[in-house]
């Protein structure tokens, strides 16, 4: 099959807005330098976290980013690997916007690491396969490396040879992979009831496409202008028509994944659960995250409201937020109950992101900006197969 | 090869504080950043409060989920039991502090606990993460002993630069044996009501093993399957679960 550029009605749009965000990413990438010169100078005293909150903003972050590579790379499978050709026309923004997240993830998780740099080293050649994070490293690799191939040859122009299909086949199985083996980091701790279960890489696995639908919902939009008669047709017929079904479909079930984990986490006789759960379901940001940044757009998109670009935008930036909010709760939550502290800490363990740890994701989210402003303005993302 | 083994007495620990005192000045720990420590609990509410306490060194479990979950094998196990970190290896990702359900790992790179910041006054050279004026063990970074390189975490090493050097074949290590008391651990050590005891759990006839079979020693938190190595006699080896404030919760 070979490659043919889309017929883009407004490609002065695409620049637009990439000359927008290259802006945008510019001066991201500033304050973010600024908000982390203290981690070159003070190192990770400059983060609000200690030896009883060890991952905060930062590692919630990088699993938010890494989950919503693993949904971007499902969609654009939909076309690649399972045939549903209408999707093609998005594909390519898809494959490049899970780059691009991945990488935005890489980094916030190498700014909070003691030792990023000896990690190239010591994790290969040790072998530790009873380590859920061992695995994790070893299928995010994996994957980072057939993402990149698979879009070297798109980028070619080579959507369907033998090589590419196989290429495209086996990076959504690394993906599944490995986001059932980020979900295992944090659903074998059964010494973090909060976390504990089997269902983690499943819930993993649901928000995780969520979060890439929702990406498309809002970049891609915005990607021509809000406007989807700026688009090519293939595109504007996914965009208006499957996407927006699929997406309620998935923010449904999400709510009711965390209408059940709340419910269940209240009403439950573990404290660890329950007083966290309380916890965070006395708190605005989880009222905002459930009924503004998922039940708001799951009515959104059962109305006709869900075919119009701009609707879609607000949409898919809410739930953007919800999920982002979701993660940091998951995240910090599992670690809110200090570990057997007696009565040195009597209450749950405080944290609010300090001004480092918030520019580390300014920094690695800017980062992000910048090379999907790249990728518009040089890789021809608009691309899709001559069908 | 010894298992090493603790046993603490509760019945006759008195809360002082001596053992953590000393860990600290054994292995230049950061002020509130106790290897070692006693945990205080108030028991049964007012009127009627009952103020308990609880040492807690590293349990060296049999079965260590720190270990386990390590992504570099920088958490290692010797051949005598105990659970130790290579610094050289560890890359800082803490997963193991999320994994230890005794809470007794620590990252040196945070605030201080304690103000002021020691760290600022005995400024750190090259990868040592402070410069204490009394430096206790050699340093060892491949066994996790001496001054914490930044970037890692450390924990309680039931003083391996003391116990690994005991004469092979020794079933206690306790402070009446003139012949081995300068490998005794330094919480064991100085424990004044000799609410402690170390030594061979897999001697039958070490009093360690005694203490344990004939007084019936329990250890903490059996149900996550860690077995730790530290067993505690006594009627109030059990800590209550975690509970907010009545005004918080």
């Amino acid at each position: 099959m070979s490659s043919t550029i889309q017929a883009v009605h407004c490609p002065e749009c695409i620049s637009r807005v990439s000359n927008l965000r290259l802006g945008v990413g510019a001066v991201g990438l500033i304050l973010g330098l600024i908000a982390i010169a203290g981690l070159l100078s003070g190192g990770h005293e400059t983060f609000n976290t200690n030896s009883n909150l060890s991952w905060g903003l930062p590692v919630s972050t990088y699993v938010f980013f890494v989950l919503t590579s693993t949904g971007l790379t499902f969609v654009a499978s939909l076309a690649m690997v399972f045939g549903m050709k209408d999707f093609y026309p998005i594909a390519k923004r898809c494959v490049w916007g899970a780059v691009v997240t991945l990488i935005i993830g890489f980094i916030s998780l190498g700014l909070e690491i003691g030792n990023p740099l000896r990690m190239i080293w010591v994790i290969p050649t040790n072998f530790a396969i009873s380590s859920p994070m061992w695995w994790m490293g070893l299928f995010y690799t994996i994957y980072m490396v057939l993402l990149i191939w698979k879009f070297i040859l798109i980028n070619k122009g080579d959507w369907d040879s033998d090589q590419s299909k196989l290429i495209g086949l086996a990076s959504f199985v690394a993906v599944i992979f490995a986001h059932a083996t980020l979900g295992s980091v944090f659903g074998m701790m059964a010494m973090r009831p909060f976390w504990y279960g089997p269902m983690v890489p499943v819930y993993f696995l649901i928000t995780a496409f969520l979060s890439g639908l929702a990406f498309i919902m809002f970049f891609i939009n915005l990607d021509y202008g809000v406007d989807q008669k700026n688009m090519s047709e293939g595109a504007a017929r996914a965009m208006s028509k499957q996407l927006p079904t699929i997406f309620g479909v998935a923010l449904g079930l999400v709510i009711v994944f965390t209408l059940a984990k709340t419910i269940t986490g209240l009403w439950t006789n573990v404290p660890e659960n329950k007083i966290v759960t309380q916890y965070i379901v006395s708190s605005a940001l989880f009222q905002y995250e459930l009924w503004i940044g998922m039940v708001l757009p799951f009515l959104m998109m059962l109305t006709k409201m869900r075919h119009d670009a701009k609707m879609q935008v607000v949409a898919g930036g809410l739930v953007v937020s919800a999920l982002f909010i979701g993660r940091y709760e998951y995240v910090v939550g599992g670690q809110l109950i200090p570990m057997f502290k007696g009565a040195w800490f009597d209450d749950l363990t405080p944290y609010v992101p300090s001004m480092t740890e918030i520019g580390v994701v300014v920094l690695a989210v800017s980062i992000g900006i910048l090379l999907y402003a790249y990728g518009d303005k040089k890789l021809n993302l608009s691309d899709a197969p001559n069908q | 090869m010894a298992k090493w083994g603790m046993v603490i007495d509760l019945a006759k620990c008195t809360g002082c504080q001596a053992c953590s005192t000393a860990c600290q000045m054994e292995n230049n720990r950061l002020p509130g950043e106790n290897y070692q420590d006693v945990l205080y609990y108030t028991e049964f509410k007012q009127p009627t409060p009952s103020l308990k306490w609880f040492p807690r060194p590293c349990m060296q479990c049999e079965n260590p989920s720190c270990m386990h979950v390590c992504p570099t094998k920088a958490t290692f196990k010797t051949e005598d039991g105990v659970v130790l970190i290579d610094w050289n290896k560890c890359i800082g990702c803490k997963y193991c502090m999320i994994a230890c359900p005794y809470g007794v790992r620590f990252y040196t790179d945070e605030k201080p606990l304690i103000e002021p910041n020691i760290k600022d006054v005995f400024k750190g050279t090259g990868e040592l993460s402070w410069n204490p004026p009394y430096k206790g063990p050699q340093q060892d970074n491949a066994h996790g002993v001496g001054i914490q390189p930044h970037g890692v975490v450390s924990k309680c090493t039931f003083c391996y630069h003391k116990i690994s050097k005991a004469p092979k074949g020794t079933p206690d290590l306790s402070n009446e044996n003139a012949a081995v008391r300068e490998y005794v651990p330094a919480c064991v050590r100085t424990c004044a009501p000799t609410a402690r005891y170390f030594g061979d759990l897999d001697n039958p006839n070490s009093e360690v093993s005694r203490l344990i079979s004939n007084r019936r020693g329990t250890r903490l938190l059996e149900h996550t399957g860690n077995k730790p190595q530290v067993y505690y006699l006594g009627d109030h080896g059990v800590v209550p679960g975690f509970e907010r404030p009545d005004d918080k919760s």
